[in-house]
Parts: C-alpha cells; sequence; structure tokens
C-alpha cells in the first residue's frame, strides 16, 4: 500500500502541475490588402506600444508573438524589437516612436535613417498595443512553519483578462494595411492542502497564439 | 573560552551576512547604442562634474522587512552620454573643468562653438510594494548648461526622463532596479537627441554660430581674392 502511494504521489503531483485553468479568446481581423506572400529576405519587426502613461505591452508578449511566427514558418525574418530599437536609437523610443504610417516619412528625411532602414530591409512593422490584467480575486490562504514540517491551507482565485491589437504597417507603401486584435480571460485557482497546488489559466499565452496565428496567416508564404 | 571562540568565529561571518543582506547595491550596467542621427556641425566641449560622475541615490529601509537601497547611477551616465553626444555632433572634446572668464586654459586651446555640462537635477523613483513584484519607476530631471568658451552662460535648461522596469518576469529586485535606470537613461538621451536643437536659447545661439561661420567662410574668401587684385594694381602702378 504505502508503494503504490510512493509510486502514486509524483505522478498525482506532476498531474496537479498540468492542470491548467480554462481560457476564453476572441481574434478580430480587418485587413486594407491582402496577405502578401514571399517577402524574401525582407525582415518584420514587431514592437510594443509603450507610450500611454497608465500601462506598457509587455516585452515578453511581443518576443512571444514573434517566437510564434519564427517558429510555424522559418522563412519570415523577424526582428527581434530591442534590436531594431538599438539599430535606430534614438527614434523608435517610447517617446518618440512614430505613431502613425504616415511618420515614417518624416523619418525618412534623416538621411542615416533612410539608409539604417534600407540596410535592414523592414518591410513590415507590426505595433502591438494592449496588456494583460489582473482582475478581481477572493479566498484566502495561511502557511506556517512548524518543527514537524511545513504547510499551507486555503483557496484562492483569481482573474486574468488580456486585450491586444497589432497594426500592420508597410514601410514601403508607408500605409497601414491591417489591424487585429485579441482577447482572452479566465480564472486560475489555487487550493491548498498542505502543498499549494496552482492551476493557472494560461491566458497571456493564449492571446500570444490568437495573436501570433493571425499574424503568420498575414506574412506566411507557406 | 575556545569553544565561545570556535562559535564567534563561525557566527560573526553568519552575522555579518545577515547584516548585509539587508542593503541592495547596484552598480547601473547596461549596454547604450550610438545615435543614429544627422550630425549637426560643432565642436562640442563636455564637461561632467565629480557629483555627475559618481552619482547615485540612497533610499533608507522604513522598516525591518525592507532593505536599503543603493543604486550608482554616475558610470552608466557617463558612459550614456559619451556615446550619444559623439553620434550628435561633428566633433566633441572631453573637458577637465568648466570654461571660467578668468580660466579659459580650461579649454585646453581647442577651437570650440559651446561647452556642454550636464547636472542631474532631481531623481525620484517608486517601488510598487503592494503588488510584490520587481517593477521599478525612476524620473529624473537633468540640468544641462551651455557656456560659451569665455565661461559666458549661453543656455540653462531641463529635460525629463522616465523609466520603468520593462518585465518583471523572473527578475531579481537588484536587476530590476538595473533595467529601470537603464531604460530612463536612455530616454534621458532620446529627449536630449530629439529636443536640443528646439531649446530657444540654443537656437539662438545655434543661429549666431551659423552667421559667425557665414562671415568667417565670407572673410576667407575675401582673402583668397585679395591677393589676385593686389596683383592686378600692382602691374596698373608699373
Amino acid at each position: 500500500m504505502s508503494l503504490i502511494q510512493i509510486r502514486t504521489l509524483p505522478m498525482l503531483l506532476a498531474l496537479l502541475l498540468l492542470i491548467q485553468g480554462c481560457v476564453t479568446s476572441t481574434v478580430d481581423e480587418v485587413l486594407y490588402e491582402g496577405p502578401k506572400a514571399n517577402l524574401g529576405d525582407a525582415s518584420v519587426v514587431i514592437m510594443g506600444r509603450r507610450h500611454a502613461s497608465d500601462y506598457e505591452t509587455e516585452p515578453d508578449f511581443i518576443e512571444c508573438v514573434g517566437d510564434h511566427i519564427k517558429s510555424a514558418d522559418k522563412t519570415i525574418n523577424v526582428m527581434s524589437e530591442l534590436d531594431f530599437m538599438n539599430a535606430l536609437y534614438p527614434w523608435f523610443e517610447p517617446r518618440t516612436a512614430p505613431l502613425r504610417p504616415l511618420d515614417i516619412e518624416r523619418l525618412i528625411q534623416v538621411g542615416p535613417v533612410k539608409r539604417k532602414l534600407e540596410e535592414l530591409k523592414t518591410e513590415y512593422m507590426v505595433w502591438i498595443d494592449g496588456e494583460t490584467v489582473r482582475t478581481e480575486g477572493s479566498g484566502s490562504m495561511t502557511c506556517g512553519i512548524g518543527p514537524g514540517g511545513a504547510g499551507c491551507f486555503g483557496f484562492g482565485t483569481w482573474g486574468n483578462d488580456a486585450n491586444y491589437e497589432a497594426t500592420i504597417w508597410d514601410f514601403t507603401d508607408r500605409q497601414e494595411v491591417g489591424r487585429m486584435s485579441t482577447q482572452a480571460s479566465g480564472q486560475s485557482y489555487m487550493p491548498a492542502v498542505v502543498v499549494p497546488i496552482p492551476i493557472i489559466a494560461p491566458v497571456q499565452g493564449t492571446a500570444c497564439d490568437g495573436l501570433g496565428e493571425q499574424l503568420l496567416e498575414f506574412f506566411s508564404s507557406e | 573560552m575556545s569553544g565561545l571562540t570556535t562559535i564567534a568565529r563561525w557566527a560573526l561571518p553568519g552575522i555579518a551576512a545577515l547584516l548585509v543582506a539587508c542593503s541592495n547595491n547596484v552598480v547601473v550596467q547596461g549596454n547604450f547604442p550610438e545615435p543614429v542621427l544627422d550630425k549637426m556641425p560643432y565642436t562640442i566641449g563636455v564637461y561632467y562634474d565629480p557629483e555627475f560622475r559618481g552619482h547615485e541615490f540612497f533610499d533608507e529601509a522604513s522598516s525591518r522587512e525592507e532593505s536599503d537601497w543603493l543604486v550608482r547611477t554616475g558610470d552608466a551616465q557617463v558612459q550614456m552620454y559619451n556615446t550619444l553626444l559623439p553620434g550628435m555632433f561633428e566633433k566633441v572634446v572631453m573637458l577637465n573643468d568648466i570654461p571660467r572668464r578668468d580660466r579659459v586654459e580650461a579649454v585646453g586651446g581647442e577651437h570650440l562653438d559651446a561647452v556642454l555640462v550636464p547636472h542631474v537635477a532631481e531623481l525620484q523613483y517608486s517601488i510598487p510594494s503592494h503588488t510584490k513584484i520587481n517593477v521599478f519607476e525612476i524620473w529624473m530631471r537633468y540640468r544641462y548648461e551651455l557656456y560659451a568658451t569665455d565661461g559666458e552662460l549661453l543656455a540653462d535648461w531641463t529635460m525629463t526622463s522616465y523609466g520603468k522596469t520593462p518585465t518583471a518576469f523572473l527578475q531579481s529586485a537588484e536587476a530590476a532596479v538595473n533595467l529601470a535606470a537603464v531604460v530612463v537613461l536612455r530616454d534621458a538621451g532620446a529627449n536630449f537627441a530629439m529636443n536640443f536643437s528646439s531649446v530657444p536659447e540654443v537656437k539662438m545661439w545655434m543661429e549666431q554660430v551659423e552667421v559667425a561661420q557665414d562671415s568667417l567662410s565670407l572673410e576667407d574668401e575675401a582673402a583668397t581674392v585679395e591677393p589676385a587684385v593686389g596683383n592686378d594694381s600692382g602691374e596698373a602702378e608699373q
């Protein structure tokens, strides 16, 4: 009996760790121009909007969307956000980044910027604006430690909402060619009987997959 | 007695380690990119005063649960300006002193159009302790002085910058502070680069330098034409 317990306990714990909270998500898309195939050696850059005072688009989310596209279609050259910002410093910092496609015209007037953009072969720029926020939470948990061991008891739950919008700019034509948005929400739980077991809803990950998939459809030649 | 000494020998480093653990010391480190700009046709002298070079801020813990913070930003901000300014101006000369009316030699005999002296005027920061995540915010106000080589103050203005830890994911508190400081310095550089020529006093100085450069080039042209005139007149005399 004790042998069965020893064998099943780690499996049970592993299973519990794999359990995820439920997430619901929706994706909307508006394209002004049809998806273009064969980007060739041109590059796409995905950037986060950070000019608002009360929130910032998370760099992890931008990285996640880029990784999603790169892993699904290796022919797409997705440039890292930080590399692009460094290559064109100080033109894409939160306080200086262009807010409309027409602002690219102003950038092109600066000789070194024009040369750098040509060198980087930037064909499309995707601006992602949004954030994942924690919504209502409830429950309580008490943890204690003593000579006999440590443990927690209680139950906690909280929600997460992700809301992101991606705007695609065509660098060559200096115009907006598409807009996509994703919304995801989910509830996470943390029951604790001696050991706290987090059942996390992958809200941001789901939003990343949703937006990444839509962008992939736009850029992918496969 | 020897037992007590042994205990003390083992316990003292432990106590010292615990005391050290109550304070955080961060020397800000980061890579600052070269700016992609059309260089302005000026030779600028730059002087960083000792306070600027060794700038740091200290936050004393207000309770036993909190820890002291000492954040050294001096080296990083000097590194940022040393990368930024040569990308903005045709030539940058580092100076060991501020130019004054009685000490023109401070500029070291170099032809300079002006001397820039940056200062940290104000710094504020916040630690959102209620969220228990490692996200820090820093706000800085820089004061810039632009001097003529004879020590005359040409312009004196301030610019602000803001930085926040971009992500709290897998960050230690020290790394989060460092990241926020790097972001605030990048923002300071961006603000300076984009708005330097819009400062009214700086604009006026740029116009004066332009006029001076134009009149110099006219004098040069005149000087190259004069010998020919002299020859003509000489020939006429003969």
